[in-house]
Order: structure tokens, then C-alpha cells, then sequence
């Protein structure tokens, strides 16, 4: 929907982190290593080719990431081994483990032997791995913690529909309808030239990833052939086909452009506005894509990829300077068979990735695009049987040119079920020590947010950031990740 | 808005359009049946609904307040439908349908169609026998006339999902058999509703509890959490504690109060541990046939798990002697059955799902109480819940209607089979098959298929804007954006005006299909055609809001519709005849269709 009349400084006002001083906030982003960012307003654009795209895709139905990213350093891979049991994959194995080939102070990895082309792009720096990370209000450093009562847990641990929803708000004290990638085009959509068309593109429909105060997504098909991208125009052998075409579509808008009092017709009607007010813009951007001579493979994700590059390589026809894009990739709740499932589907993600990364170099984005993927939780390190059940901090993948790439950022945690602080369970659940909030933080700056908007797009992040003025102590490996160079 | 009528303080059940009276047009139609002289409000039961009670003769609505109450009470239905409940009064229609014997079931139309493969190929293996489900559920709700059951049931598969996006995806059997316990159970009790689907082979396999073995801690091996998890959450008590009315208990700090916790789910994931395939040689693995999905899932003792449970509200499951896992799970089923939670939240929902998206506390509690007892000692009659929700004053009266806040985004789904049922569909053949795959495409949305457990939309989902900031919900605008709305216009567009109403395949596939003509059906808008003339315009526009909308489009939309329907020629039939297909398409694609209220 448009832009509504709230004043978004007054709205920044409310919703900043009252305890924080600006000086202490901002000293804590110098300690990211991010002095260039520190421009007052950095959100203006640098020059006319400054173009930043972030592309989420979420793992629906929380993937089982210990399986995606393994340690193969002896003693780390046999507490593994004998926690997994028998849905451990074999590091002698290429077919199932292949070694990374980086040593993280005696730390050595293998991803899952289907993600070929994610190892490729790993070992030529343009993907990284961030260990270890999930839904946090506060640091939670170990079992004792966990279990204190001191400490805020994210509401409805464990559950897919809260978890799904905190990955994607990055506020889990709550459940909000808003999430990170709607509160930065809340903050930054005026980078954009065309006003009614939305920052925020979405190959799966509704999301809060995409969801802000002020803007919604424009959701899209990965089939945009002329029929599906605006309203059908009347058959051609009509009798003045055109004309009745112009009354029926001018009726359509007359109609959603009265007033309602009724909430759900102001919603539903907004909603055909805005659809109606963009579909000419990108019907027009569509009819100027130049087919890539990247091949894309035939699954939904791969697909979905494909279709954001072609908007990015449109991005001029869209007024877009910045744009956040998301789809989902579902089915990845295998509380069975999650062994031959991610056989089937890790290949499937791995060269989706591979494809888009190839066609963002092809068209020349490859610097300017940033992928994530993000998921509801890892899962239980131990089986049920032949699949794994609900559990929190997993790992997570992140791809462009622009991050500091072949690296596992974070420290892997032992994956042990006995004499390991970070495990709450029997089951193996480990605590993750990396907040969304970190990862989100850093890619914000990338994106052109200043530093300044970071308390309104990331509510919480001064629990993890800042030196002082909020919580006054705050755990030593809470520092940046270090995403970027 | 643009209502503004005094009669609506005294005429309780004459839900008038605005229309009618600011315009003064004559409207025989909409008025008809005696018009408001004929109105009577009453219930049977004045106990429950004493206001609302003159006299003994049961609700007797015009024929808007019909439409709107067959909006709430059915997936689709048509003016004859209309003058039914009209002529038969609200209370006694519900009844009737309640009485009336389930007519049919989906397995045995899908068994039908295999049997019809058998015939024509002489295998039961016909390459379309993935499609048997799609067509027995259209041909069964395309023409039975258990409007209440079916309205029901589609609302409960919403509830206890189970979708085609799985591994039972390509065998109908295994949805159509699942299907059926909703069918079967839309007015019987709550209790054997979870029973059912609990030893359903469908929800077994859709929740990983198929084949589910006990503890073997030198394996590191655990129960499955899957179902103990979403049994919970989704299909009887939810995440908080609950009071009667919906809301939430509130600890000291003023903090709701989790209903369970992950030692809890471990506890119930023990109980549902031992069961598998009535039919297999083995503990583990896939439906040994379709057929499998035909029978309850059996218990196998040695794979489940022995010893107490500590389950909800202080309960222990006691270590049996021999083991006995459907002991164990009747036990596990009661203790949730029984949580004072089931009542307020399975209640929530199915109000949600029938009438409005934001029941107030005391509604809930009304409907709730019925759940918890039906008059008679009994829990979770569904026939009394139902009759709760529908007989409710907030759901009967057109005056809620009025409120700002009221009413829900009507399922897309549910607005595709109405133009099918609106518009009297008809086939030579008088068979309605339907894969119904285009509807998906466009708008996501057809019976068991959502994408997960959690439904196409949830119950609490919020879309930013006026919803949101009274903290409000909307669910069904979790399934409606840029993308899915142009499918629906665009929709509208092939099925009226192209004539493209259903996707039909070939039954049997690789055989020429000699019936495909005889099973295509047509809409009838000739009943609308003959008013299509400039001065009839406004009957034409009254008839279709009727039937479609309750009468609810306004004025001002109407107004719309007409000028540009004027536009046409009215000297050419061609034209005149456009109008009608034009007047539902437009009519459809506004918001005041959209939203049921």
C-alpha cells in the first residue's frame, strides 16, 4: 500500500532504544570497522550507478543446518558423529561431506556433499558460512543462563510459526507484523525514484520479512508473461475491444478509489490500488528484460533467482536504487527422512544459488547484490528415528562479492551433548551466539542505512552492539561479525 | 460509508441495501417474499437468545439476510437456496441440514472413478488416478446439497490440515479418505474428530508419526516431536492459556501463560510412538498400496514407548503392563480433549473461519460454552457449536454488519465455488470434474493443499494498515497481494467472460476422452440477460448483489457498474449480453464483494 501519513522521524522517535545515547552508538558501529558508513545521511546516494540489492531466501520449515555445514577437525567431528548417530554424514565421504579447506584455529568444515556449487563459490571467496546464529533478545551465553529466568528467551521457542516469524522481524520479544526488510524500506525508500512502486519485491507473496509501517511488498510470479503481470484485457474480436477494455478498467479503479470506513475495505482496497498503480511500471520493465544466458534449472527456487536478476538487470525501468528481494524455499521441517530429503533438496538450493551469483556477474551486479538465507531454527542435533525435531542456533549462508567470503564467521560450537554449555538438551539444542540482529545490523549499514536509523530498523540491537547506555555489561564475544572487509 | 437507514435499529433480520433506500428504487425482487411486513424475530431457544425472541416460529429472514446468513453457513448457493432459507426460516434450515444423512463420500466417488479406469483400460492404473481426488471433492460439493456439512468441513480441514504437499500428494485415496472424517463428523463430536485423525494413516504421514519408534538412548535416538508438537498448538489448546472467552490468563507480571513446554512435547511424543501401516510387513517405511490410507494406522507395542507420561494439567499416563500404546494415546487425546483451552480455541477459529475475522470475547464465550456443553452434559457436539456460531445474535444480525470493524475477506476459494453454485453450472453429462490446478495457480488456494500445517494463512496474521493499528487480524490478507489478487481478476475474466470455469483432464490420460464435451459445463446467466436492457439495469445490478453480496454493494459502486455497463451498446444483443459477464466481473473485483460482512 502507498505511503500512509505517518511522520517516520516521529515514529523513529517512539521506537528508539531510549537508554542509548547516539555517542555510545556510534562509537559501537566504529568498532564494526565501518568508518565509511558514518556519513550523517549515507542514505543519499554516492552516484548515479549506486545500486544495493539484498535477496533473502527463507528455508520454510526450519533446516536442518548442522547437516549443511560440518566440522571435520577430528575431535570436533567425532562429538558430532556420536550426537547425530545415524544422521551423521561421513567426512571420509565426498559424496557427503566436502571439505571447505580452511582451518579456524584447529576448526576445519565440510559442507554437504550436494552443495557443490556452494563450494565452489566458498573457495573463491564469494560465499561464507555464519555459524551459530539465531533468534535472540539479549546474549545468552550458556545452559545456566538459559535456564535462569534471568534472561528474555524468544517468545514461543521452538514452535515454527513464531520462530519463522522472528528470523524475519528480528523483535522475538513480540509478535510483530513488521519485519527488518519493511522497516529499512520505511527508512530508505526514498532512495528510489518511482513512489508508488515498493522497494521490496517478493516471489512468495505476503512476508514479514518484506513488510513495513509505511510499505508493503509488490509480490510477483516468476512467470511474468504479459497475462500474469496486469488485469486481462477484453478478447480482441469484442466489437471495440479497446474502448470497453478502457471502461472496464476505468471502472475497476473508480471503484477502489472511494473511501471506506469499514477496515477490511479500506485494506483489500488499498491493496488493488497499489496493484493497479504499479502494474504499468512493471509490465513496462518486464518487456524490456533481455533474456540471461545463464541457464537456470527448472525448480521453483532456482526460478525465483532468475527472476530477481531480471528485475535487477530492469532495476532503471523500477525508479530502483535499493531494493530487498525475498522468496522461500519450504519443506524443510524433516522430522523424517531428513538425510535422503536434503539429498534431494541442499543440490537443489546449492545450484540456485550458483546460477544467480552467475547471472548477477553476468549483468555485471555481482558486487551490488547480497544473498542470505535465513530459516525458522536449526534442528534437534540427535534423532528421532530417521529425521531431527525443532531446536534454535544453526548455521547460515551468505553470498556476493561485496562480503569477506570464504570464511565460517562465528565460533562453531561443540556439538557435544554432554560438558557442552551451550547445549539446553538432551535432544542437542544448541544456544546460538550470534543474533539475527548482528547479521541484519551489517548488512543494513551495507544497504545505505546510516547508523542513526539502526535503533528503528533493529529495535533490539543495542543489547548486542553498544559499549554503554544499554545493558550495562555485555558478554566479550558479542563483537561484530564481520561480514565486510 | 453511505448506509444510513433507521430501519435497521427495529428490523433486526432485514439486511437492506443501501441501495434500496437511498435510491427509492421499486426492487420486487430484493424484497420480495412479503417484503418486511413478513419479518419475524424469534428463536426456539430463548434461553440462549432471549432478546431475540417475539415468538416461536424460528428466524425468518428477507431474502438479503438469507444470502448473508448462506454466505456464512455455505460454500456456495444460488437464489433457489436463497428462497429456501428464506421461506424455511434460519433455526429450522440449520436443523434440516443437521438431519439431513451425509449423502455420499469422497472415497467411494474416488473408488468410482477407479472402477471407471478399469473399465475402459482394464487396470486400475490409469495415468489421471492422482486427479480422482481433486474431481470426487467437485463433483460431490458441485452436487450434493449438504450446504452446512460442506461449509463445515472445509472449515475444519483448515483447522486439522493436511495437505497435497506431501508424500501421499499423488494418491487420492489418502486425501479423499481423509476428507471424509470431516465430512462425516461436521455435526458429531470434537472428541471423535481428533480420534480419527489421529489413526488417520494421512495425518500419520503428514506428521512423521508413522513408523515412529520408541527411545534408544545408545542411539541417541528420541520420539518424534512432530505431532505431540502441532497437536497441541493447532488442533486443540494453542499456546496460552485460555479463558472462556478467548483471551489469555495473565500471570503476576501480567505475562501470558505457555500451555505447554518442550519437557511437555517430549512427554506427549512418547504417547505417539508405535504406530504404523494396518497393512505392512514392517514397522518402517511407506504405504505398502493406496489402499493403505483406507485404514486406521495399528499400534505395534514393541516400537512403543513404555512407562508414565507426565502430561498436561498434573495428568500421568501410567506405565501399563503388558505396554498398550492406544491406551496410552486415548489417554493423551482425553487430557487434551478435556483442557478447558479446547473449547475458546477451536471455537475462535471456526468463527473466524464462518463469520467474522475478530469475534468479540463474549461471542466466543457464548460459542465456547456450547463447545464445553451442549445443553445435555455433552463436550465438543460440533452440531451445537455450529448452531452457537450461526444462531449467534452477532452473526445473524445484519446490524454487525454495520460495525467497522466486522466482517472477514472472503477465501478466495470459497468465492470461486460460489460463482459456480450462483450461476447454476450444468454439464450434459451432469458430472462436475474439476482439478481445479489454474485456481491454485492464481489465487493459492484449493482444498488440502496448503503449504504447511499452519494453513494458507494463519489465524493471527495482521496486514499493516487501519487492521493492524486497532491490533486487529485479518487471515485471510495473508494469502492476498499484488500477485494473487490480478489472479483473481484475471480469474474472473476466464471464467466469465471467457468461459474457461473449471480445468478438466482426461480421465484415464493416454485415451482420447470421448466425454470431455459432455462434462464441460456452462454458467446460466440468462436469468440475468433479460434485464439487461438500459431501463432494467438496476434489477439486473439488485438480482446479482443479491445473490452475491447480500445485497452489500453500495450505491456509489453500483453507480460504477451501471455507467460503465451503459457504455455497451444497448442495441446489440452481443453487447446486452456482455453486460451480465461484466456486471459479476466488476461486482466480484469489488472490495465491498471481497469482504463478507
Amino acid at each position: 500500500m502507498g505511503k500512509r501519513n505517518i511522520n517516520r522521524r516521529e515514529f523513529l522517535g517512539q521506537a528508539s532504544c531510549a537508554a542509548l545515547g547516539s555517542t555510545a552508538f556510534l562509537s559501537s558501529v566504529l568498532n564494526m570497522g565501518l568508518i565509511n558508513t558514518l556519513a550523517a545521511r549515507p542514505h543519499i546516494l554516492q552516484n548515479s550507478g549506486d545500486y544495493k540489492a539484498i535477496v533473502c531466501v527463507l528455508l520454510a520449515g526450519g533446516a536442518d543446518t548442522h547437516n549443511l555445514l560440518v566440522p571435520t577437525n577430528q575431535t570436533d567431528y567425532d562429538a558430532y558423529a556420536l550426537t547425530r548417530g545415524n544422521l551423521a554424514l561421513d567426512k571420509n565421504n565426498p559424496a557427503e561431506l566436502l571439505e571447505l579447506g580452511i582451518n579456524n584455529n584447529g576448526k576445519t568444515f565440510g559442507v554437504h556433499g550436494g552443495m557443490t556449487r556452494v563450494h565452489d563459490l566458498f573457495t573463491q571467496d564469494k560465499l561464507s558460512f555464519i555459524s551459530n546464529i539465531g533468534t535472540l533478545i539479549e546474549p545468552i551465553a550458556s545452559k545456566s543462563e538459559y535456564e535462569s529466568n534471568l534472561k528474555k528467551l524468544p517468545l514461543g521457542m521452538y514452535s515454527h510459526s513464531d520462530q519463522i516469524m522472528h528470523w524475519q522481524t528480528s523483535v522475538p520479544q513480540s509478535r510483530s507484523a513488521v519485519g527488518f526488510g519493511g522497516r529499512m524500506a520505511d527508512i530508505l525508500h526514498d532512495m528510489n525514484t518511482i513512489p508508488n512502486v515498493s522497494m521490496n519485491i517478493s516471489l512468495d507473496g505476503k512476508n514479514r520479512f518484506q513488510t513495513g509501517r509505511d510499505y508493503n511488498e509488490y509480490s510477483i510470479s516468476n512467470n511474468t508473461d504479459e497475462s500474469n503481470v496486469g488485469f486481462k484485457g477484453l478478447p480482441y474480436w469484442w466489437s471495440d475491444a479497446g474502448a470497453k477494455n478502457d471502461i472496464k478498467d476505468g471502472a475497476l479503479n473508480s471503484m477502489v478509489e472511494q473511501q471506506y470506513s469499514n477496515i477490511f475495505h479500506e485494506t483489500i482496497g488499498a491493496l488493488t490500488k497499489q496493484t493497479s498503480e504499479s502494474i504499468e511500471v512493471f509490465q513496462n520493465a518486464f518487456a524490456n528484460v533481455i533474456p540471461l544466458s545463464t541457464e537456470f534449472s527448472d525448480t521453483n527456487i532456482s526460478q525465483d533467482l532468475k527472476k530477481m536478476a531480471e528485475v535487477i538487470s530492469v532495476r532503471s525501468k523500477l525508479g530502483a536504487n535499493r531494493q530487498i528481494f525475498f522468496t522461500s524455499y519450504g519443506g524443510w521441517d524433516h522430522h523424517d527422512n531428513v538425510k535422503s530429503s536434503q539429498n534431494a533438496m541442499l543440490p537443489q538450493l546449492s545450484n540456485a544459488l550458483g546460477e544467480f551469483q552467475e547471472s548477477l556477474e553476468e549483468i555485471n551486479m555481482a558486487d551490488d547484490v547480497i544473498t542470505i538465507t535465513i530459516s525458522d531454527f536449526a534442528r534437534t542435533l540427535t534423532s528421532n528415528g530417521t529425521g531431527s525435531d525443532h531446536a534454535w542456533g544453526g548455521n547460515q549462508i551468505i553470498m556476493g562479492n561485496a562480503i569477506n567470503g570464504g570464511r565460517v564467521f562465528g565460533d562453531y560450537p561443540s556439538l557435544a551433548l554432554d560438558g557442552n554449555p551451550l547445549n539446553v538438551s538432551n535432544r542437542g539444542r544448541i544456544i546460538p551466539q550470534i543474533s539475527v540482529d548482528e547479521l541484519y545490523a551489517e548488512l543494513a549499514l551495507w544497504y545505505g542505512a546510516s547508523p542513526n536509523d539502526l535503533d528503528y530498523i533493529l529495535p533490539n540491537l543495542c543489547n548486542f552492539y553498544s559499549t554503554s547506555g544499554c545493558p550495562s555489561t555485555l558478554p566479550q564475544n558479542y563483537g561484530p561479525i564481520g561480514l565486510f572487509a | 460509508m453511505f448506509q444510513k437507514n433507521v430501519l435497521r435499529q427495529t428490523l433486526f433480520l432485514l439486511c437492506i441495501s443501501s441501495s434500496i433506500v437511498l435510491s427509492a428504487q421499486p426492487d420486487t425482487i430484493v424484497i420480495g417474499f412479503g417484503g418486511f411486513e413478513s419479518v419475524s424475530i424469534s428463536s426456539s431457544d430463548p434461553s440462549s437468545h432471549p432478546e431475540a425472541t417475539l415468538d416461536q416460529s424460528g428466524y425468518l429472514p428477507n431474502e438479503n439476510a438469507a444470502s448473508r446468513f448462506l454466505s456464512q453457513a455455505a460454500l456456495g448457493y444460488n437464489l433457489n437456496d436463497i428462497q429456501d432459507v428464506a421461506n424455511t426460516g434460519i433455526e429450522d434450515w440449520i436443523d434440516a441440514q443437521i438431519a439431513m444423512p451425509q449423502p455420499s463420500n469422497l472415497t467411494s466417488i474416488v473408488q468410482g472413478y477407479l472402477d471407471e479406469t478399469f473399465a475402459a483400460l482394464g487396470t486400475y492404473d490409469g495415468a489421471s488416478r492422482y486427479l480422482f481426488w481433486e474431481y470426487a471433492w467437485w463433483q460431490y460439493h458441485m452436487t450434493n446439497n449438504d450446504l452446512l456439512r460442506q461449509r463445515v468441513a472445509l472449515a475444519l480441514s483448515e483447522i486439522l490440515v493436511i495437505s497435497e504437499n506431501s508424500p501421499f500428494g499423488g494418491t487420492s485415496f489418502a486425501l479423499a479418505n481423509y476428507y471424509d472424517i470431516l465430512l462425516s463428523n461436521a455435526f458429531g463430536n470434537y472428541r471423535d474428530i481428533l480420534q480419527e485423525v489421529t489413526y488417520h494413516p494421512s495425518m500419520g504421514v503428514y506428521l512423521t508419526y508413522t513408523g515412529n519408534p520408541k527411545t534408544d538412548v545408545s542411539q541417541n535416538r528420541y520420539p518424534d516431536e512432530n505431532y505431540a508438537r502441532e497437536v497441541m498448538q493447532l488442533f486443540t489448546i494453542g499456546l496460552f492459556e485460555l479463558n472462556n472467552d478467548g483471551s489469555r490468563k495473565l500471570d503476576e507480571n501480567n505475562e501470558p501463560i505457555p500451555t505447554y513446554d518442550n519437557d511437555d512435547i517430549s512427554e506427549f511424543s512418547k504417547v505417539f510412538t508405535g504406530l504404523t501401516w494396518s497393512d505392512g510387513m514392517y514397522f518402517f517405511g511407506g504405504a505398502p498400496s493406496d489402499q493403505s490410507y483406507l485404514s486406521d494406522l495399528v499400534m505395534w507395542e514393541e516400537y512403543h514407548e513404555p512407562g508414565e507420561k507426565h502430561l498436561l494439567n498434573g495428568y500421568t499416563v501410567v506405565d501399563r503392563d503388558p505396554v498398550d500404546g492406544k491406551a496410552d494415546i486415548n489417554d493423551a487425546l482425553d487430557n487434551l480433549f478435556n483442557h478447558p483451552n479446547v473449547g475458546p480455541f477451536i471455537s475462535k477459529l471456526l468463527i473466524q473461519r464462518l463469520v467474522t475475522s475478530n469475534p468479540s470475547p463474549a461471542y466466543i464465550d457464548r460459542v465456547a460454552s456450547a463447545f464445553n456443553d451442549n445443553g445435555q452434559g455433552v463436550r465438543g457436539d460440533m452440531a451445537a457449536v455450529v448452531k452457537a456460531i450461526l444462531l449467534d445474535p452477532v452473526a445473524i444480525s445484519c446490524d454487525s454488519g454495520e460495525d467497522d470493524t466486522f466482517g472477514m475477506l472472503r477465501e478466495p476459494f470459497i468465492r470461486y465455488f460460489h460463482i459456480n453454485k450462483a450461476f447454476n453450472s450444468s454439464t450434459i453429462s451432469g458430472q462436475h470434474k474439476n482439478v481445479m490446478y489454474s485456481i491454485e495457480e492464481r489465487f493459492n488456494q484449493k482444498p488440502l493443499s496448503s503449504p504447511s500445517v499452519f494453513n494458507f494463512f494463519q489465524s493471527d496474521y495482521q496486514p499493516i494498515g487501519p487492521v493492524e493499528e486497532k491490533g486487529l487480524v485479518a487471515p485471510e490478507f495473508q494469502i492476498t497481494d499484488s500477485q494473487t489478487l490480478t489472479g483473481w481478476i484475471n480469474g474472473l475474466y476466464d471464467w466469465l467472460i471467457n468461459g474457461y470455469v473449471v480445468d478438466i483432464w482426461d480421465l484415464y490420460s493416454n485415451q482420447p476422452n470421448t466425454a470431455y464435451e459432455n462434462d464441460y459445463p456452462t454458467l446460466d446467466f440468462s436469468p440475468h440477460a433479460i434485464y439487461a436492457d438500459d431501463d432494467e439495469l438496476h434489477v439486473m445490478l439488485d438480482k446479482l448483489n443479491l445473490i452475491l453480496a447480500q445485497g452489500r454493494i453500495s450505491d456509489p459502486t453500483l453507480e460504477i457498474i451501471k455507467n460503465a455497463l451503459m457504455q455497451y451498446d444497448n442495441e446489440d444483443q452481443e453487447d446486452r449480453d456482455r453486460r451480465v459477464k461484466l456486471a459479476i466481473y466488476l461486482m466480484m473485483s469489488s472490495p465491498e464483494y471481497l469482504i463478507n460482512r
